[in-house]
């Protein structure tokens, strides 16, 4: 191996570590990426594609899938509501159930939409540096400020009223249908250990609409890791988990777990989550750091998984979350570290007629399997679902720290909460992807903007390393 | 009858009115305060409930009142006298206890025996919130700019807030940011690791919210609670000689000095409106007074639905008005006692009855009492704030008695079916029954029993939905979001009319602050 020869590593073939390695080779950088997986796992390619990544890295096969209708919904007696991309197909849907909240859908789209956007223009650079001297830096944040304004008042005070907001005080403004709200609700929620009633939940549901159009309200789909790895110019080692190796406050490169092979390389960027990154070099770092890193809150609820069916069914997005208090209570039972007794499933068909599952709330507890509680919950979703639990598999967060290693398995490696997310992630003030180890860099999830907008990370990460 | 005519009339004779109603008088103009009860103090009074037996009816501690009112109002000349509450004492479930005492290396020891992790911990907390709540002090004092306008004014007031937060320095900046977003659970578990401890001081941050500690944005109730915290003695809350009813009077008597005039019993019933512009009030006896000038202290749906027509008002800000806030969450038990009660946790009657007692044994505690409110019934087993006023004040009962006040959280004013008799004796009943679980013996010692619910205090004070707060301090109610967004600045969109009460920045507690900016606005405007 010329490992000597190379200039980075990244640890971790998601899509944010492959976009960050070819952003550097891009930059004449060699590159080397290690994974610890054998196979890529697409399931995670759930999120926003910012045209950057797709044009920076010339991504032609990218595919997206946005089903239409995006969202079907199970109604009290057999039929369904289902929200289309369309907006006013979905008002006519709406007007079946509520012709009040029909009537408000077009502007709610439109309000959330701009919103959104201005989330999106925070999430294609570093998070503002609100302590700098720099004067670009501060141009840049007064641009930023001038932005907001000029998209009016409304705008500006729906920012500072909305972001802190719950997604159930958001939506009660606006809707009065039970079901409406529900399925919109359970996107503030997504990977959050919070119930619609909690603040911050609106924000939630604001960053996972980043990305997708007017009217619809879950994110895209793409085969965005499978692109990434198969273009040339990155070498991808698959097999082993890899180890970051630091001494005198310096990072010297990997080694690998399975065969104690050691690679070196002055620059290691990591795209695992930060607390799995930096535990195993914790001696290197400053107690107060250390302290923070530790405090990082990954706390899983999500166990993900596949269902199985004879037959294709008829709908792309199944959501089953009936009203914001069933949402509500299934966190209840998260506060007190039990699984929802009735959790939110929402059923995900792919590209292949896989059906993934997301199921919440399902805590982190220990770290270990748990023979009784699994089958516990493959029976509570087969019921809600109303199939066999054969026909269900799934894996705990538990479970999923188990195998890839994700802090308390939790998909984001960090929640998106609002003291988690710009200059505050994933640790506050070090929001720039460096590490207080030169040469460490990190890249993933972890780092702003956050789960759910893959590659946006690694392209921001591999900008301020070059 | 040829009717004084005044400079400014002042609806509502609460503290915050009141405020207004002293600092106008002080300036020379004018002033007549208007409260529809018979006393003034609005839900800062003392009544004598039951024969020789006082009671501060529904605020109990006195922690927030802004200092430089205390000193421009001369309030301890007027009778304001502030004694501490020197401990803390949290009864746990097994029969231990937590305490906090005035005495801080009592306190560190006390937290010793809990966690050294902890005591060590516990004064580089104390020092953080001590400081981030002096950052945060100056804006309780500022007038809220406006960031949606271009004004000179809103846009130099912005930058100097701006610089302001910037001179903290980084990790005190994160430290804010944490605050204003984080629940109080979540903060306080980065610092400690005992359950109880942070059990007793996650529950500062929900008083007077619809949250739980597990709730975001409750870290800053936690920090607002620590504005009015004396040398870092954590909750060190005074009570006023006399009651809160005395600050009002203290209030009162200052106003009435500087030559305002208070009338009692006479409740306003709307305000005259003439071409966009306030020109006088209509009582409740339908008299009609005029003034230059008129100010509510009322709580914001009150000021803009009740006292105004709707037509006075453009759409948009009735409905921003109508979106705000209240949802009362606290309710108070009263009782008048034959003795003392003596606690499981630290038998006998000694000092730990001179400060409070707060049954907030466990987060998972806390954090239940807020479910059952969640879904619109009361706690089954409630938090409880429990003071002796009479055992730091003897003359609020006959004398070998003693008055208890128990603020009780959570009672939602929304109760499911609705709040009826049978249901607040059944309210008074769970919170009587819990004390008595960490506390036996204790019922067999009432001889009276007050049971105040949200919907009793909305009644009797007129806050709307009985929120003690006028309003939630959520952070979407706050700044200059604060009653509604473009109109946190204490001007309403009717000429001469203005808002002073708690409904408008900086809000919650008897702090006096939105009295006082109110005051110093409606002067500026030239009134």
């Amino acid at each position: 191996m010329r490992s000597s020869l190379l200039d980075a590593i990244v640890i971790g073939a998601g899509a944010n570590g492959l976009a960050a390695a070819h952003y550097l080779a891009r930059a004449g950088k060699r590159v080397v990426v290690v994974e610890q997986r054998h196979t890529a796992d697409p399931s995670a390619d759930i999120g926003w594609v910012p045209p950057g990544v797709i044009r920076d890295l010339g991504l032609h096969q990218l595919r997206l899938e946005q089903p239409d209708p995006w969202l079907t919904v199970p109604l009290d007696g057999g039929s369904t509501l289902e929200l289309s991309r369309d907006i006013g197909r979905s008002v006519e849907a709406i007007r079946r159930i509520s012709p009040a909240d029909a009537a408000k859908w077009p502007e709610f789209c439109q309000r959330m939409r701009t919103l959104a956007g201005v989330l999106e223009r925070l999430y294609l650079a570093p998070p503002p540096d609100i302590e700098t001297r720099d004067p670009r830096e501060l141009a840049r944040i007064g641009g930023l400020g001038l932005y907001v304004r000029r998209l009016g008042k409304q705008a500006v005070i729906d920012l500072a009223r909305i972001l802190p907001m719950s997604i159930a005080e958001l939506l009660d403004d606006w809707f009065a249908s039970d079901v409406l709200k529900g399925a919109l609700g359970a996107l503030g929620i997504w990977h959050l250990k919070q119930g619609p009633r909690s603040g911050g939940t609106a924000f939630n549901f604001l960053h996972h609409h980043a990305g997708s159009p007017a009217g619809v309200f879950r994110p895209a789909r793409s085969n965005i890791t499978k692109v990434l790895e198969g273009m040339p110019g990155v070498e991808v080692r698959r097999g082993s988990r890899a180890t970051v190796l630091a001494k005198n406050g310096r990072a010297s490169g990997v080694v690998l777990e399975k065969s104690s092979e050691a690679i070196l390389a002055p620059i290691v960027v990591s795209s695992a989550d930060p607390r799995a990154t930096l535990d195993p070099v914790a001696i290197e770092l400053d107690p107060e750091f250390a302290r923070a890193v530790d405090n990082i809150k990954a706390r899983g609820v999500v166990a993900r998984g596949t269902l199985t069916l004879d037959s294709a069914p008829s709908y792309a997005n199944l959501c089953v979350a009936p009203s914001l208090e069933y949402l509500e209570r299934a966190y209840d039972d998260a506060k007190y570290g039990k699984d929802s007794a009735v959790p939110y499933v929402e059923v995900q068909r792919t590209d292949g007629n896989r059906l993934e599952l997301h199921v919440q709330y399902v805590p982190y507890t220990d770290g270990t399997a748990n023979v009784p509680r699994h089958q516990a919950l493959q029976q509570k979703v087969a019921q809600v679902l109303g199939v066999q639990p054969s026909q269900v598999k799934l894996q705990s967060p538990d479970e999923e720290q188990m195998q890839r290693g994700a802090t308390e398995g939790h998909l984001y490696h960090g929640e998106l909460t609002l003291d988690q997310i710009l200059f505050m992630r994933p640790v506050p003030g070090w929001s720039r992807y460096r590490t207080p180890i030169e040469g460490l860099y990190l890249c993933g999830s972890g780092t702003h903007p956050g789960g759910g907008i893959p590659g946006a990370a690694g392209r921001n990460a591999a900008r301020e390393i070059v | 009858m040829a009717a004084r005519r005044y400079d400014a009339i002042i609806i509502g004779g609460g503290h915050n009115g009141l405020v207004t109603a002293a600092y106008l008088a002080r300036a020379g103009k004018a002033v007549l305060v208007l409260e529809r009860r018979p006393r003034v103090g609005g839900a800062a009074v003392t009544e004598e409930i039951f024969p020789g037996f006082k009671f501060t009816m529904f605020s109990y501690v006195v922690s927030l009142l802004r200092p430089e009112i205390i000193r421009d109002l001369d309030l301890p000349r007027h009778g304001l006298h502030i004694l501490p509450l020197e401990s803390t004492v949290t009864p746990m479930e097994n029969g231990d206890y937590i305490a906090a005492w005035a005495d801080h290396d009592e306190t560190r020891r006390e937290l010793y025996r809990h966690s050294p992790r902890d005591a060590e911990a516990y004064d580089e907390y104390g020092r953080l919130m001590h400081f981030m709540a002096q950052a945060v002090k100056p804006i309780l004092s500022m007038v809220p700019p406006d960031p949606t306008s271009f004004a000179p004014g809103d846009l130099a007031a912005l930058l100097k807030l701006g610089k302001h937060f910037r001179g903290l320095g980084g990790e005190r900046l994160h430290a804010l940011v944490k605050l204003m977003t984080m629940s109080s659970a979540d903060f306080l578990d980065e610092w400690f690791e005992t359950d109880v401890l942070k059990a007793t001081k996650s529950a500062s941050g929900i008083i007077g919210t619809f949250l739980g500690p597990r709730s975001p944005g409750t870290a800053y109730v936690l920090l607002h609670h620590y504005m009015g915290e004396l040398d870092g003695v954590f909750r060190a809350w005074g009570f006023a000689k006399g009651g809160t009813g005395a600050v009002s009077e203290a209030i009162a008597s200052s106003a009435r000095e500087f030559g305002a005039e208070i009338r009692c019993n006479a409740g306003a019933a709307k305000v005259i409106v003439r071409n966009g512009r306030a020109t006088g009030v209509v009582l409740e006896n339908g008299d009609e007074l005029t003034a230059r000038t008129v100010v509510s202290s009322l709580d914001p749906r009150r000021t803009f639905l009740q006292l105004l027509e709707s037509d006075d008002l453009p759409g948009d800000f009735v409905s921003d008005i109508k979106r705000f806030k209240f949802r009362g969450s606290s309710g108070k038990v009263n009782l008048a006692l034959d003795a003392l009660p003596s606690f499981t946790c630290m038998p006998g009657i000694g000092r730990q009855h001179r400060g409070a007692f707060s049954i907030s044994p466990s987060l998972d505690y806390v954090e239940r009492a807020y479910d059952d409110a969640k879904y619109g019934e009361f706690s089954r087993r409630p938090y409880m704030d429990i003071v002796f006023p009479s055992m730091i004040d003897p003359g609020m009962a006959p004398p070998g008695k003693h008055v208890m006040s128990i603020f009780v959280q959570y009672a939602p004013y929304n109760l499911n079916g609705g709040w009826s008799d049978a249901k607040r004796e059944a309210f008074g009943d769970a919170v009587v029954n819990t004390v008595e679980s960490f506390a036996p013996g204790f019922k067999s010692k009432i001889l009276h029993r007050q049971v105040i619910t949200p919907l009793d205090i909305e009644r009797i004070t007129g806050l709307t939905e009985g929120n003690i707060f006028a309003g939630e301090l959520a952070l979407h109610q706050l700044f200059f979001l604060r009653p509604a967004p473009g109109w946190a600045k204490f001007a309403t969109p009717v000429r001469n009319f203005y808002q002073c009460g708690s409904g408008t920045h900086p809000g919650g507690g008897i702090m006096g602050a939105s009295g006082r900016l109110a005051a110093m606005r409606i002067l500026r405007d030239g009134a």
